[in-house]
């Protein structure tokens, strides 16, 4: 799951769900903990992870994504 | 079977903007400042959505006092009408000082700064600036001029008035809902057009710039009876490998082969410009190429990273983070990524377009980007505004209002239960434009390959299942794919020549007397039909 949320720090403030532009979170239920119910629709952008009040969200970027350097 | 049913409810404006990127904000922004009631239509949320959702970091403008006088070469940029051109430069500066005064900061340390992109030998014009939370402070700035913003609504198509755009027709992407907008004027401006060749880089959303941009408003428009130009000039870029972002111009290091040789590509422009550098040293076995940035010293390298944070590129940046590595000593890759489209809807200086009530504006055809839907953004809010103020109000008896066909198509695509996933449809898409419409063209390929094309698109509305709202505009984005290949099939098939990336096996050079003229498609007895035009 590219978005990770640790449920810890949340607080169900919906902002994730309100802002995400590929809406990753569809089907989140108001005040509760969002579900990341398309992870595969991640554009990886960082706006959940910028915009959370908590800093509860965790962007673990997809394995055919990671960037390719030398050692 | 399911038994999903949409509810239908109807929004009365004097302007329509479809798409809420600074295109959209900025057209709202301008038409609610001339006293037009406007609502301004987002598929995801206008705070953070579309290209520029995370931010910018270029926007291109003439600002006489720092560059002095732009040379003639100017005139000629961007793929557009010669007056599009002028207007832009004419008009970037003052949008460039309006943005700034609605607290997107336009300067670095108090001075306007031009850095990034440049060309050896010419003025820079690509001011440098911290657009991170742009899109905050516009729909803020959208709002505070009285335009209602709707998000997480998706325009299928738009309505006909005799012979005017007068609205137009949309699903409200989380609940059941079809909506029915009835205006006086439209602003298509739905951005760039995403997922329909593959970008070589593992999935259907890992793209450089924002993967649900389908081309909507191409597509709309087109079905509505306006041509589409350029459709099959089809442009490439590069960037971080299998990261695709946009900002290859932010990053200022230099690229080196894998024995360290710094890579010149010929002449002394950057790069960046020559996007298929990394591909081809991939064909060769020579590669790969890396970005290195080793010589920067600790002041630009904290310069540099500003810059890629408003660029959008901090996913980036925090994986060498994570990784533990720092990035100037370990160089890392670039890669070319897939084709893209920047031609379409070919809007004139004022934003019209060939039908009446119809505006668009910023990449509805790509030449300015965040500048140009700037101000162009501006430009089509003022146009519609105007053209709203003398509209009479749609009649209800005679405009075309497609419901019961939107109806019928939503809803049995939400019933089935078997068939095919958006995913499995946009990948047949893909799959048949990077075969036969990619970058080997010709007569056989092109033929066999639009052939299959309409089979495959005279099945897909038959076989779509969507599980709720969400996969539902995910099954209409791809269903207006399926319009625009076919429209680039028809297009490149019809240049016989080579040209960019556009390139003819059968016909395997440039030819000059083609070069005056605009290849448009448009829509005749329900089929993409090609038509030279002298350009503008
Ligand atoms: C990472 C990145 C960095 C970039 N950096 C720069 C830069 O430094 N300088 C520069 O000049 N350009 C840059 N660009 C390009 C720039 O962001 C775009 O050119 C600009 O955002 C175009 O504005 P727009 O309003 O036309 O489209 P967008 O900003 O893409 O907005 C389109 C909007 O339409 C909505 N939409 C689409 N279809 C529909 C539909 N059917 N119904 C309802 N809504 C719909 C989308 O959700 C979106 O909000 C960058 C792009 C990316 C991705
Ligand atoms: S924005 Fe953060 S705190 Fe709010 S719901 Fe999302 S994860 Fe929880
Ligand atoms: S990183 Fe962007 S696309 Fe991914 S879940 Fe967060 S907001 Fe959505």
């Amino acid at each position: 799951m590219p978005a990770v949320i640790d449920k810890e720090k949340c607080n169900a403030c919906g902002v994730c769900v309100k802002i995400c532009p590929t809406d990753v979170y569809y089907g989140s239920k108001p005040k509760e903990i969002p579900v990341v119910m398309y992870p595969e629709e991640c554009w990886h952008c960082n706006a959940c992870v910028h915009d959370c009040p908590q800093d509860a969200i965790h962007l673990r970027i997809a394995l055919n994504m990671q960037l390719v350097y030398k050692s | 079977m399911n038994d999903a049913r949409l509810n239908v409810e109807q929004v009365e404006a004097d302007v329509l903007c479809i798409g809420g990127g600074p295109a959209g904000l900025c057209a709202a922004i301008r038409a609610s400042e001339q006293g037009a009631k406007v609502v301004v239509i987002d598929k995801s949320h206008t705070l953070r959505s579309g290209d520029a959702g995370m931010g910018n970091d270029h926007f291109m403008c003439h600002i006489p006092d720092v560059q002095g006088e732009l040379p003639g070469f100017f005139n000629k940029i961007g793929k557009m009408s010669q007056a599009v051109t002028k207007t832009f430069w004419e008009n970037a500066y003052d949008l460039v000082k309006l943005w700034d005064s609605w607290g997107i900061p336009m300067k670095y340390e108090g001075r306007y700064e031009f850095a990034g992109h440049s060309i050896p030998g010419y003025p820079n014009f690509m001011l440098h600036f911290s657009g991170q939370n742009t899109k905050v402070k516009l729909t803020k700035q959208a709002k505070k001029a009285g335009a209602k913003i709707i998000n997480r609504v998706m325009i299928l198509d738009l309505i006909h008035d005799n012979g005017t755009i007068a609205g137009a027709i949309g699903f409200d992407v989380r609940n059941p809902k079809l909506l029915v907008f009835k205006t006086k004027a439209v602003i298509l401006a739905t951005g760039k057009c995403m997922r329909l060749f593959p970008q070589n880089t593992g999935s259907l959303f890992n793209t450089s710039t924002s993967p649900v941009n389908t081309g909507d408003g191409r597509a709309m428009a087109y079905r509505a009876g306006c041509e589409l130009t350029d459709m099959e000039l089809n442009d490439r870029w590069s960037g971080p490998k299998y990261f695709a972002r946009n900002g290859r111009g932010s990053w200022t290091g230099v690229f080196r082969d894998p024995n360290g040789i710094q890579i010149d590509p010929g002449n002394e422009m950057p790069a960046h410009f020559y996007p298929e550098l990394h591909e081809n040293y991939q064909k060769s076995g020579r590669g790969p190429l890396y970005m290195d940035l080793s010589d920067i010293s600790d002041e630009d390298y904290e310069y540099m990273k500003h810059f890629l944070i408003h660029e959008a590129n901090t996913p980036i940046l925090d994986f060498f983070k994570e990784e533990g590595v720092d990035p100037r000593e370990h160089p890392f890759e670039f890669m070319t990524y897939g084709l893209i489209t920047p031609g379409g809807i070919n809007y004139n200086e004022k934003c019209e377009t060939p039908l009446a009530g119809l505006f668009a504006a910023g990449d509805e055809f790509m030449s300015f980007y965040i500048a140009g839907a700037a101000v162009f953004g501006s430009i089509a809010g003022e146009s519609a505004a105007a053209f709203a103020a003398q509209a009479k109000p749609l009649d209800e008896k005679r405009a075309q209002i497609p419901v019961v066909t939107a109806k019928e198509l939503l809803e049995s695509v939400l019933n089935r239960t078997d068939g095919a996933t958006w995913q499995e449809a946009n990948n047949a898409i893909q799959q048949v434009m990077a075969d036969y419409c990619g970058l080997i063209r010709s007569e056989t390929l092109l033929t066999a390959g639009l052939e299959h094309l309409r089979r495959l698109k005279k099945k897909v509305p038959q076989v779509l299942m969507a599980q709720n709202q969400h996969e539902l505009m995910r099954c209409v984005e791809v269903l207006n794919l399926f319009d625009i290949g076919e429209i680039t099939f028809v297009a490149a098939r019809e240049r016989k020549e080579t040209r960019q990336y556009h390139r003819r096996t059968d016909f395997p050079f440039e030819n000059p007397i083609i070069g005056a003229q605009t290849l448009a498609v448009k829509k005749e007895n329900g089929q993409p039909v090609p038509k030279w035009i002298m350009k503008a």
